[in-house]
């Protein structure tokens, strides 16, 4: 198969890149390992906000049909089930589906292959019955199905407690979430409220010390205020946040850094999302962990810098474009947190001389600022 | 975490283990994996890789940004022989291989 863009990833990103590279007249294959598109956007019912404008307020599972929908009538080919395996010598990415390996010719790749949860150790960890915070919400909102009755959550980010919070709404008995940290991570004031007034016990300062049971998790003991606790537990969600996934970008010789605000080890790349592989673009989750309104809006860039270097767009339209997304990623990135969009500016300019020259403007603001 | 407490899931590799190879002069996760099979399960270091840096970076004082992932091969994911020869006939891998290759309806148990 040939093509001028190849999307590694159907989720959030892979979705908003494929469709601003095709309305740009980009000739675009969308590859997912997954039977569906979308994403973890597909079990995210929550309400997302402080999306780019263009998407206002949304849940996840709406803003993953909105996007999915966009794609009608462009020039998007989209392959379900398909996996990248590996790259051919020639620089063709081989793609299998189980029964061949399919070679795909593109002009240019955008990786968005997203995050994968962070796994957290203690005794018993590998019983039935410990799993992710996001594996418990694929059961809970796509299969329909309740993960446990008594749970108890490690962790206490933002997504651990929206978690709980689903939990608890999907009436199982959340009997705390327990973190090393000494306050709560997650600071959207709205679930915290919501797990407070659930009476949903916190232990901060605290760990898991043991888990165990004959064949799944029947008991875990806590550690808290230097006492034991322990608990009938049959189900504990870990939520210890996300790292980008890098094999594809080894498999493209792509160069990796380390910035811990961005979840640890994740491919360089410029201010265009280019990585130190010609022709390799990353967008979302992989280009270091971060919300939905940068996830869409490094794909965007990275969307119209293809589009940019295979002329759908003019070199002037594609700078105020990429000026625009910037400008938004930084206001609605540093919203959150200050430090991650400093550790991006770190990443770049660690790999690119000309940052500052290139963004003149929003650099101008950002450097002004801090 | 005590002693026997898994840290690679796929093979079965507990801290001790890898505190030995540790010690033996290990100081990467691919030193680690020669060492003891750590992360060449199914996942391939999937689950275990930030797991084992954790416990590299603690056991020698080094910080996280220090010890590099593992190193990463293809195929990315557990892929049959058959699907990576491809149904061309003239192929000479799949001529070794097809009185091996599993038939229609033989269940993968990867």
């Amino acid at each position: 198969m040939e093509t001028d863009l190849l999307i590694v990833g159907g989720g959030p990103a892979g979705l908003h890149a494929a469709y601003v590279a095709a309305s740009n007249g980009i000739k675009t294959i969308i590859v997912d390992e997954s039977f569906s598109l979308g994403g973890q956007l597909r079990q995210q019912t929550q309400q997302l906000n402080n999306l780019p404008k263009q998407f206002g307020d949304q849940t996840g599972t709406a803003l993953a049909q909105t996007l999915i929908e966009r794609l009608t009538n462009l020039d998007v080919t989209v392959l379900l089930k398909h996996t990248m395996i590996g790259t051919y010598k020639d620089g063709r990415v081989g793609v299998s589906n189980g029964q061949n390996t399919i070679p795909i010719a593109a002009k240019k790749v955008i990786v968005a292959t997203g995050a994968a949860e962070e796994a957290f150790v203690f005794p018993g960890w590998t019983l039935p019955g410990v799993m992710t915070a996001g594996a418990a919400q694929i059961l809970m909102n796509r299969e329909h199905v309740i993960p446990g009755k008594n749970a108890l959550v490690i962790g206490s980010n933002d997504f651990a407690l929206e978690v709980g919070k689903q939990l608890v709404e999907n009436g199982v008995c959340l009997q705390g979430i327990v973190d090393n940290e000494v306050q709560l991570v997650g600071k959207k004031a709205e679930t915290v409220h919501f797990l407070k007034e659930a009476g949903v016990p916190v232990y901060l300062d605290s760990f898991v010390k043991h888990a165990s049971g004959s064949g799944e998790v029947e008991k875990v003991i806590i550690s808290y205020n230097n006492t034991e606790e322990e608990m009938d537990i049959d189900l504990v969600c870990i939520g210890k946040g996300l790292t980008p996934i890098l094999e594809p970008f080894e498999i493209l010789n792509c160069d990796f850094t380390y910035e811990k605000e961005l979840g640890g080890w994740l491919p360089q790349y410029s201010t265009m999302m280019e990585t130190s592989t010609s022709s390799i673009y990353v967008a979302g989750n992989a280009a270091g962990i971060t919300n939905l309104g940068p996830i869409l809006l490094t794909a965007e860039i990275a969307a119209v810098s293809v589009a940019e270097t295979l002329n759908g767009l003019s070199k002037e339209e594609a700078n105020v474009k990429r000026e625009l997304s910037w400008q938004e990623l930084y206001r609605l990135e540093s919203a959150e947190s200050q430090n991650a969009f400093h550790a991006r500016v770190n990443l770049m300019r660690s790999f690119q001389d000309n940052v500052d020259a290139q963004l003149t403007q929003l650099f101008n603001m950002f450097v002004g600022g801090v | 975490m005590d002693d026997s407490t898994i840290v690679c899931k796929c093979e079965e590799i507990n801290l001790a283990e890898i505190e030995t190879a540790i010690k033996s002069g290990a100081h990467t996760f691919d030193d680690i994996k020669r060492l003891t099979r750590c992360g060449m399960g199914p996942c391939q270091a999937k689950v275990c890789s930030n797991l084992v840096r954790q416990i590299i970076s603690e056991s020698l004082d080094k910080p996280l940004s220090d010890i590099r992932p593992p190193r990463m091969r293809m195929p990315l994911k557990p892929t049959r022989i058959s699907a990576l020869v491809g149904d061309e006939e003239s192929s000479s891998v799949i001529s070794v291989f097809s009185e091996s290759a599993p038939k229609e309806g033989d269940e993968d148990h990867v």
